[in-house]
Formats: C-alpha cells, structure tokens, sequence
C-alpha cells in the first residue's frame, strides 16, 4: 500500500492503554476490530488529551462569497454609477484613516516602551552601580527580577484575564482570518487595547520578545474597526462605511491593516504588502494591492512624522520603522561572489536551528495547553519566565570577564561596569541589559571586536532558550526580534571566527554582515515567511544590494527547516485546531470525492418552513450547523424534495428577530419590508438563537425566505474530486458548497450558447453574468436542473485532510 | 580685467609701494598686514600689473608662470599671505607634535591654531584684495589639488575631533577655569599615586580613593555639561588604567555564592511549577465529535484497492 492512510492518535500518559501508536486505516475505520471494542464505550463522547490532529468545533467560517439574495440584489441594481464611484472614494479614505492610525499605534507603542524601558533601566544601573561598591550584588539581581516579574504580571493579568486571544505575536491569528476563518473576538477594540497594553508591559519587562508582530494584529484591528464606522464594544455608531459591514469588504481592509502594520513595524512598506499577498493571496486584484500600498506608506509616513516630533527633529522623516537595523554603510555592505557559498551555509544552520526552535516550542505549548490552562497559572508562568530571563541575564553579565572600552559615540545605552577597569564596560551587558532591538542594532553595527567570541556564544545559547520558552505565554509578544537577536549574534560568532581562521580575514569578514546575514536567516528558519521576509529585510536593512544574499539564505533556511518540521505560525494554527485551507489540496488527495467529505444527511428547510422546525433546527446543540440548504418539494410526486438556495444561520436569526412571518405580514400590511440594512446592524455579532424569544403561537406560524436565500448556492456533483472542491473554496471564498445527486434525475446538459436563452428566462442579468463566468471557467456545460441536496461540504471537512508523515492523514473533530 | 589695464599706468608708483609692503609683510602678523593694505586701497591694484616686481618673491620653480599671460599669475599680496599661511601651519603642526603623547594639544596648542585660523580667514574671505582680485580663487580653488583648502582642513578636521573649544575659552588663548580646575584635582591624584606608589597597592587604594573619586565625579560632571576635551579625556583615561590596572583597585568579584544561591532558587522556581502544574492540574480533555458521513464504505474500500 504506498498510500496508506492513517488516522494516526497522538500517545499520551492518561491514554497510554487505549490508542498508543496505534493506527487505524482512515477510510473504513469503523471496520477495525479496535474499533468495535470502543463501540462498548460508546454511550459518553470519547476524551483524549488535547493534540495537534484535532479541529476544533468553536471556529466558524467567514463569507468571503457575498450572499447574492434578492435583497442584495435589489440594493445593487439600485445604486448608480456615481454611488460605485463614491464607495471607490471612500475606499480610499479607509484605507489612508487604516495608516495613518496604524501608524499612531506603532508610534504610542515604541515612545511608552523607550520612556517605561529607560526608567527601569535607570533604576536597575543605579543600583547594581552602587552595590558593586559595597556589596550586596544578589539584592540588585532580586531587584532586576522582581521588576520584570511585576510588569511582567501586569501585562498577562490583562491578557490571560480579560482577552486571551490577544496572547502571542497575532499573526498566526491574522493568517487565519485571511484564510477566511472567523476567530472569535480577534478584530475587537478591547484586543486592540489589551494588546497594546499587553505588548508594552511585555517588552519593559524583559522579555525575550519583540513589538513588531503584535503591531500587524493591532493593524487588522483598526482596520476592522475603521472600515466598519462603529464601535460595538463602544456602543457607537457613526452611520457611514455602511456598505462595508460585510465579511468580504472588511477582508479587503484588514489585509490592508496588516499590510499597515508590517510597514510601521519595519519601515516596510512594499515588505508590507507582499506580508498580506502572502498570507491572503487567494482574493486579490490590481486595485486592492495599490490601495493596500498606499495605506502602507501612509502608515510607515505618519510613525515618521510622529517619530521626528518625539526626537525634536520635526520633519525629518528618517525614522523608517519600529525596528530600525540602521544603515549599512561604506565597505561592510560589499560582498563578493566566494561569500556566497558562506551565506547559503548559514541559512542551512538557520534552518536547522530555526527547526529545533520550532519543535522545542511545538512540545511545550502542548504542555501548556494540557496542563497551564487556567489564566492564574498562566500568570503565575509568565512572571516565573520574567524573573528567570533577569537572573539569567544577570547572571552572565556578573561572570562574564569581556570587558571593552566606553567607545566615543556611546552607543551602549546603559553601559554596565561592574568589575571592569574604568572607562571600561561589560560586553554582556550590551546584550542582555537592554531592549532587544537596541542589541540587535549593536550586533549589526558595533565595530568588530566589540564582542569576543565566548561572550557571544553564551549569549547565543541562553537567548535561544529563553524565547523558545517565551513564546506561547500568555503576554502578547512577537517573536521576530528574538529571532533576529539570536540569529544575529551567532551570525556575528561567524564572521569573527571566518576573520581568525583566514590569514588575511579581516578583509572581508565584517562582522556586522554576517550578523545580518545570520539574523535572516535564524528568522527565516523559525517563521519560513519567503518573499516577504526577503523584502522586509531588504528594506528594513535599507539596502537592495543584500537582495540576493538574503533571498538565497531564506530559501535555504526554508528547504533545511521543512524538512523536519513546519514554520512557528503553522505549528500555533494547527495547535490551536483551526480548519486552516494552505495554498492547495494535500497531494495524494486526488481519489477523495466530495462524497467521501461532505456532511451527510444534512439538515434542509423547506422554503416555506415552520418556525417551530426553525427554531429548533437552530437550538440543537448537537448539530451546531451554520448553513441550511433550502428545499422546495415537487408537488404531487413522492420524490425527494430539491435544491432551491441556501440561508445561513445568521440571517435565519435576524429575520426571527424581526419576525418576519408570513402570517404577520398578512395582518399588518404596513409593515416594513426587511432590509439589507437590518442584516448588516446586526452583523457581525448576531445574537445566539437562545437569546430570541419565540412564543408558542409564533411557532405556528411559517417563514418565506425565498427573499433571504442565496438562490444561486454553488454545487458540485458528489463524484468532484477533492483538490477540485478545495479549490473552489481557496479561490472564491466559499464557506458552504452544496453537493448534488447526479443519478436518476433529469439532468438537462447543454452547451454555453444553447443555454442562453434558457436562462434569460429565468435569472437575472448578474446571476446569469455570474454563471457565464462560471460556466466558461469550470466547464462549457451547466447542468439546468433542480437537484437534489445530498450533503454540504463545509471548511472544516476540507480542512481535516492533511499530510502527515504517513501519507494522508485524518484530523478529529472535537469540542474545546 | 579693463579696470587692471586702465591703472597699468601707475606701475612706476607700484615699484616704490611694493618695496615698503614687501618688506613688512614678513615680519607682521596677518592681521597687520591686511589692515595696512586695506588702509592703502588705491594703490594696490598697480602690484597685480607687474611682473617684474613679481618675480623676487616668487620661488624660482615658478618660472613656467611667467610665460603665462600676465592675468593669471598670483597676486603677490596673495603670494603673501600663502606665505605667513605657511609659517603657521609649520608652527602650529610642530607644537601638535610635541604635545602628542601624553595628549596636550588643547592646553599647549590653541593659540598656534586660533592664528593659522586668522590667516586662513584672511585667505577665504570674499574682500578684495589689492589689484582687485580675491585670494580666495587664485589661492584655494583655482587648481585640482586645492593644496591649502585640504592642508587647512586636515587641521581643522583635527582640531574638531580634539573637542579643543570645550576646554579652551573664548580667544583660544587660554584654558577655561573648569579645565585649571580639572587639572588642579587631576594633580592631587597623581601626586597621591606617585606618593603611594612604592608601598603596598591596598594602602594606594585606601588612601588615595577619596581623591580619585572625587576626580571620577567630577568628570562625570564635565562629560554632562560636555566641556570634555582631548586633554581631559587622555588624562582622565589614563589616571583610569592606572588605577584599575596598574594597581588594581577596581573591585573584585566577592559574592560569587549569594548570587549563585539567588539564581540558582530563581531558576528552581520554574521547575517546581511545572511539575506541581503536571502532578496537579487536571489534564484538559477534548471530547472528540462524529462527524455524519455518508456510509458508502463499499466504493471507498474499491478505491483504497485501486491504490494499492
């Protein structure tokens, strides 16, 4: 069997005795005799302990394919050509308001941090200062940590309690969304605050963490909030952006916040860009992308601008990014052709290392997931780790004996002294006693011999350590300026020792490049980001020059790390179970049809339905559906009713809200016709079905939605192979895919053109453009027939199949 | 250029000038000398007109000029100040080399500097000179090479780095007080070392700490207000080595097993919690859900026999 397919169970303590490494074939399962003795266990839902081959249940998908009801349609027929021109406008505004407060958030951010990390650091040079006089060093080293831990503590009360979603750099969370999966309360004005919030208590408090990943969250998040024109969480509505309160206008936004978010942080705006390509790439268009750009640079113009002002340099627009790796200058920027094996070398130790990172952190979140799950025990590690970065970094400055002479320019912010002669300072404290993103900078700049060798090392070692353990606290954090700082230090280790082993090294060996160098390609073998993380490095280094060396490392890093495990990001979104769609179907897929992955039975209503059966088609747990194809029955035959639209839970709930009944409608003429404008006040927090009251009388009554109905669901017969209707989702958004007995029912086949007139008779003019497109697109025939509905096929069923290390491979549904 | 050739008349009267200014110029400061010649302004432009006048002063390796048109030979007056330029610059380079180790160059060299900047002002500034031509062109930018500019600028590129103006008051002719300060504090220190010096390094430490504490604060207070220059730093930087190095008083690493203890309870910390969150926290479970499938198991397994 090349193929095998395996439903392969995690082995754990607790289920040692049940299922350890034992595989069960994926498709007939329930046809193994294991399967047969659980089926005696059968009666309790079966438990195990949290894994990474698991979908949760809490993860919806978004509409990225806009409901064509009639509604819809009406609204659209109704604008005219000015008002398609006055929402390009508006568009436009959006996306420079999406920059410009991007760029205000990154500003607040770095100024609070510099201010906050400055005190601290004050405070703690002082006093080690004044105790190395005297004695009594182990009170400063208590001082230093006990500082961390408190600020520590503060940023992850605020996140672990009041919103845990906000933990983490964000961008596995942004990818998701952009993937079209909807993460509950991830675009919310409360996770902005919390994230802000989080991310700079974070960083004073010394931890192995950088700003930057959280600034491409907090751009989603303004983006969302910007785009919408109101504020739920701040019960305000400001009545504009109307138009844009639906899943696929606010895609388009937040891709452009993130986008916003990447520049500020880097002083990248192009990197900006491609970071949303990247990760959205499946709804794109020429027009977006320039509009993305401009909010890019809006973004990346206005931190300038503020930043000039906080420097007392008004106008000087030289301050790029959040990060700012400085500019390379005169003689260190040059390479040559013999350096180029050197560069692909490192990005091979950049992977290797970026994969033991990932792997490292891969087994500790699965701990923390089982076993640190409650917010006090998150908060409790949080500030363990903090206190345990301080005694670390102290305790290698206090034994490190690399001494080095104050430099005239006084690079060194808060340069440590200790039992070094005078005039002199400690070279690890430049490294440890410092806000990450300054060491990088004077890894990458300070003259050669600034560091020797075994101080780099060591810091190496215990830096690669403590962000492995810091990622995945509950603190929002990013993990790309530990990354760079590792990278960049054992890079700078290899450009000292190239320079001694040559005779004539210090030629071409600057340090300073190959701390570059090192850092992308450390970064590379931890996030596996391509064509982004070349341009953000290209730009935030100032110089195309490096283009080639950087691109080359991180595709080598990429190739060496995937060999053995998948990117930081991708481990976080598996962990997390989300039914996350990659760029194409798992290959081997191809003998999977859309019979074997749908949904079957599924829950139809008919087009008049009772609300009784409505409602508790809505409230049964069990089935926690969110699409119901709509049926109509032939009447007079006992055939099987067929397919006529579809309707989402959401708009089943607001048209219950508003009871929208027939029997209503018929006693009160006067009543308003149910507007788009009713779907989109309620969208995007639709009220839980529970929280509708439906009398007894009302239950009675019956539901027309042939108004409210998608009428033109998209359908594929049940011999579709898998790849086909995966992508179908990638490309156009889907969210539910009607799948269609194509036996014994008349099937009407004809041609492009034969077709014609046939649907002008029966659609409208965008429908029948729509299907054209279709038709053109997929295949030269359409199938003009009633069906009949005989599953659905949803993300998540999509999302189940992946590639394992043993072929194909199964995830499990499960509740969390 | 007309106006040079409708005063060549006064050439007679140039030769008896040229004589008296000829002979001055030498000896006065530069100073004196373009006051004299601005007192003389009608006279002046006949000297650019005479070749023959020219010639003593001119090196003798200068002779290609003189088949050159008459126009582009150097005005002598400027010839002149190149000259006293020259004096100055061999002056003020030959102090700098004196005063190089230990580094003095501020305390002994300011006033050569604040001249050879007078001259060179002199030289740069935009005023007409006699026979109407500026110094300027014909001495700093009329070749390649522009010798002077970079001979200047060498200097001054030096002069900018020593930080010289911090320490040296307005004039350039004489210390601030904070440096004679500094320097007063900078010898009770040394005379301190060298009084100790010979006995037991400890007894130096002890005795002299006071002195040298004083010195680092008030160091420290300069390098704030930034009336740092060379000199205070080299003298600062070597009273520094001295200290540490030579007699080592910088302070030794003594508590070694506190920090050790702190550190090493910081790091068992963690290791307690996350065995205690094993041992005692409860296991979050998934309860795994069944998805409804279509049971349609006999085409699937002709598929898996396909594959197979």
């Amino acid at each position: 069997m090349a193929n095998i397919t395996k439903k392969v169970s995690w082995s754990s303590r607790a289920d040692e005795s049940g299922a350890a490494g034992e595989g069960t074939p994926l498709l007939n399962g329930s046809e193994q005799p294991r399967h047969s003795r659980q089926e005696s266990q059968r009666g309790r839902p079966k438990e195990i302990p949290h894994n990474e081959k698991l979908l949760s249940l809490k993860y919806e998908s978004l509409d990225y394919d806009n409901i064509e009801n009639q509604l819809f349609l009406e609204e659209e027929r109704k604008m005219s050509y000015m008002g398609f021109r006055c929402l390009e406008i508006s568009r436009w505004v959006v996306c420079g308001l999406i920059g410009f407060l991007t760029g205000l958030i990154a500003c607040f951010i770095d100024i609070v941090v510099e201010q906050l990390a400055g005190i601290k650091y004050q405070v703690v040079k002082e006093n080690i200062e004044k105790f190395t006089e005297v004695g009594g060093l182990s009170i400063s080293l208590l001082l230093w940590a006990v500082l961390n831990s408190a600020i520590v503590m503060l940023g992850a009360i605020i996140v672990a309690f009041f919103e845990p979603i906000a933990a983490g750099s964000g961008i596995p969370q942004i990818k998701c969304y952009l993937n079209g999966i909807k993460i509950p309360r991830v675009v919310r004005l409360k996770t902005l605050v919390v994230k802000v919030g989080g991310v700079i208590c974070s960083v004073v408090g010394g931890l192995a963490v950088g700003k930057e990943g959280p600034m491409i969250h907090s751009g989603a998040v303004v983006a969302a909030g910007v785009s919408q024109g109101r504020s739920t969480s701040l019960k305000r509505d400001f009545k504009i952006f109307e138009y844009f309160r639906r899943d696929t206008e606010k895609r388009d936004f937040v891709s452009a916040g993130a986008a916003a978010g990447v520049s500020a942080a880097f002083g990248a705006p192009v990197g900006g860009v491609l970071f949303s390509l990247e990760e959205g790439a499946s709804f794109w268009n020429q027009m977006l992308t320039w509009r993305i750009f401009f909010a890019s640079m809006i973004s990346t113009f206005t931190l300038n601008f503020f930043l000039s002002i906080y420097h007392n340099k008004p106008g000087e627009l030289s301050n790029p990014g959040l990060i700012n790796f400085g500019r390379f200058q005169g003689d260190s920027v040059a390479y040559n052709l013999y350096e180029i094996p050197l560069f692909i070398a490192m990005g091979a130790i950049g992977g290797l290392l970026g994969a033991l990172f990932n792997v490292l952190n891969y087994w500790l979140t699965i701990f923390r997931i089982r076993y640190v799950h409650r917010p006090c025990l998150q908060v409790m590690e949080a500030m363990l780790v903090a206190a345990v970065t301080a005694t670390v970094s102290f305790t290698m400055i206090y034994f490190s004996n690399d001494c080095q002479p104050l430099g005239p320019e006084h690079t060194e912010e808060y340069p440590l002294q200790l039992f070094c002669a005078d005039g002199e300072y400690n070279s690890m404290a430049t490294a440890f006693f410092n806000t990450p993103e300054r060491s990088v900078r004077s890894l990458f700049h300070n003259q050669p011999g600034t560091y020797n060798p075994l101080t780099l090392g060591l810091f190496t070692l215990t830096y690669f350590f403590l962000a492995c353990w810091t990622y995945g606290l509950a603190v929002s954090a990013g993990v790309f300026i530990p990354s760079l700082l590792i990278g960049a230090a054992w890079g700078r280790l290899c450009g000292i020792l190239l320079a001694t082993i040559t005779p004539d090294g210090s030629i071409w060996a600057d340090p300073g490049k190959y701390a570059l160098i090192g850092a992308a390609a450390q970064l590379g073998g931890i996030v596996r980001m391509t064509l982004s993380l070349t341009v953000i490095m290209v730009e935030a280094t100032g110089n195309v020059t490096y283009g080639l060396p950087i691109m080359l490392v991180l595709m080598t890093a990429k190739i060496v790390g995937d060999y053995f495990v998948e990117g930081l990001y991708d481990i976080h979104i598996k962990l997390q179970s989300v039914p996350f769609l990659h760029w194409e179907a798992p290959a081997t897929s191809h003998w999977l049809t859309a019979r074997e992955v749908m949904s079957s039975p599924v829950t139809c209503l008919n087009r008049i339905e009772k609300v009784g059966t409505i409602v508790d088609t809505l409230s049964n747990t069990s089935t926690n559906h969110n699409g119901f194809p709509v049926v109509v029955k032939v009447s007079g035959s006992d055939e099987p009713p067929k397919l006529c639209g579809l309707i989402l839970r959401s708009q089943l709930i607001v048209l219950l809200k508003h009871k929208v009944f027939v029997e209503l409608a018929r006693s009160r003429l006067t009543q308003r016709k149910l507007q788009l404008k009713d779907f989109r006040d309620a969208y995007p927090r639709f009220p839980p079905i529970q929280s509708i009251h439906v009398s007894q009388d009302e239950r009675e009554c019956m539901m027309d939605l042939t108004e409210f109905m998608n009428a033109t669901p998209y359908t594929v017969p049940q011999e579709t192979s898998l790849p086909r209707v995966f992508k179908l989702f990638r490309a156009l958004g889907l969210r539910h895919l009607v799948v269609v007995d194509d036996e014994n029912r008349v099937r009407v086949c004809v041609s492009v053109y034969s077709c014609m007139s046939l649907m002008i008779t029966f659609l409208s003019l965008n429908a029948m453009m729509m299907m054209m497109t279709a038709v053109v697109l997929t295949s030269h025939f359409w199938f003009v027939t009633l069906l009949q509905v005989v599953g659905l096929v949803t993300r998540k069923d999509l999302a189940r199949y992946h590639l394992g290390k043993h072929g194909l491979e199964e995830l499990q549904l499960a509740q969390t | 250029m007309s106006l040079h050739k409708n005063c060549s008349f006064l050439v007679l009267i140039a030769i008896n000038i040229y004589a008296l200014v000829s002979s001055d110029a030498v000896n006065f400061g530069a100073s004196d000398t373009a006051d004299r010649l601005r007192q003389t302004p009608s006279l002046s432009p006949a000297v650019v007109n005479s070749p023959v006048v020219f010639k003593p002063v001119s090196d003798s390796s200068l002779s290609l000029l003189a088949s050159l048109p008459e126009d582009l030979e150097i005005n002598d007056y400027c010839s002149d100040l190149l000259l006293i330029f020259g004096q100055r610059y061999v002056a003020y380079v030959n102090c700098l080399v004196r005063a190089a180790r230990p580094v003095m160059v501020c305390q002994n060299c300011s006033a050569g500097y604040s001249s050879l900047l007078d001259m060179y002002t002199n030289i740069s500034s935009d005023q007409v000179g006699p026979g109407n031509v500026s110094c300027r062109d014909s001495l700093l930018r009329s070749d390649r090479l522009m010798l002077v500019f970079q001979l200047y600028n060498n200097l001054k590129n030096l002069w900018d780095s020593s930080g010289c103006k911090n320490c040296i008051a307005a004039g350039l002719q004489s210390p601030t007080n904070d440096t004679l300060y500094f320097m007063a504090t900078l010898h009770q220190t040394t005379s301190c070392f060298d009084k100790y010096q010979h006995g037991n390094h400890t007894e130096l430490c002890k005795n002299c700490k006071n002195t040298y504490k004083d010195l680092n604060e008030l160091y420290s207070r300069m390098e704030k207000n930034q009336t740092l220059c060379i000199d205070i730093e080299d003298a600062m930087n070597m009273t520094r080595k001295e200290w540490s190095k030579k007699f080592n008083c910088s302070f030794p690493r003594e508590e070694t097993v506190p920090v050790i203890a702190v550190s090493s309870f910081m790091l068992f910390l963690p290791i307690i919690f996350y065995l205690s969150s094993f041992l005692h926290s409860e296991q979050k479970k998934r309860k795994l859900i069944h998805p409804k499938r279509a049971k349609s198991y006999t085409s699937l397994m002709n598929i898996q026999d396909k594959q197979s």
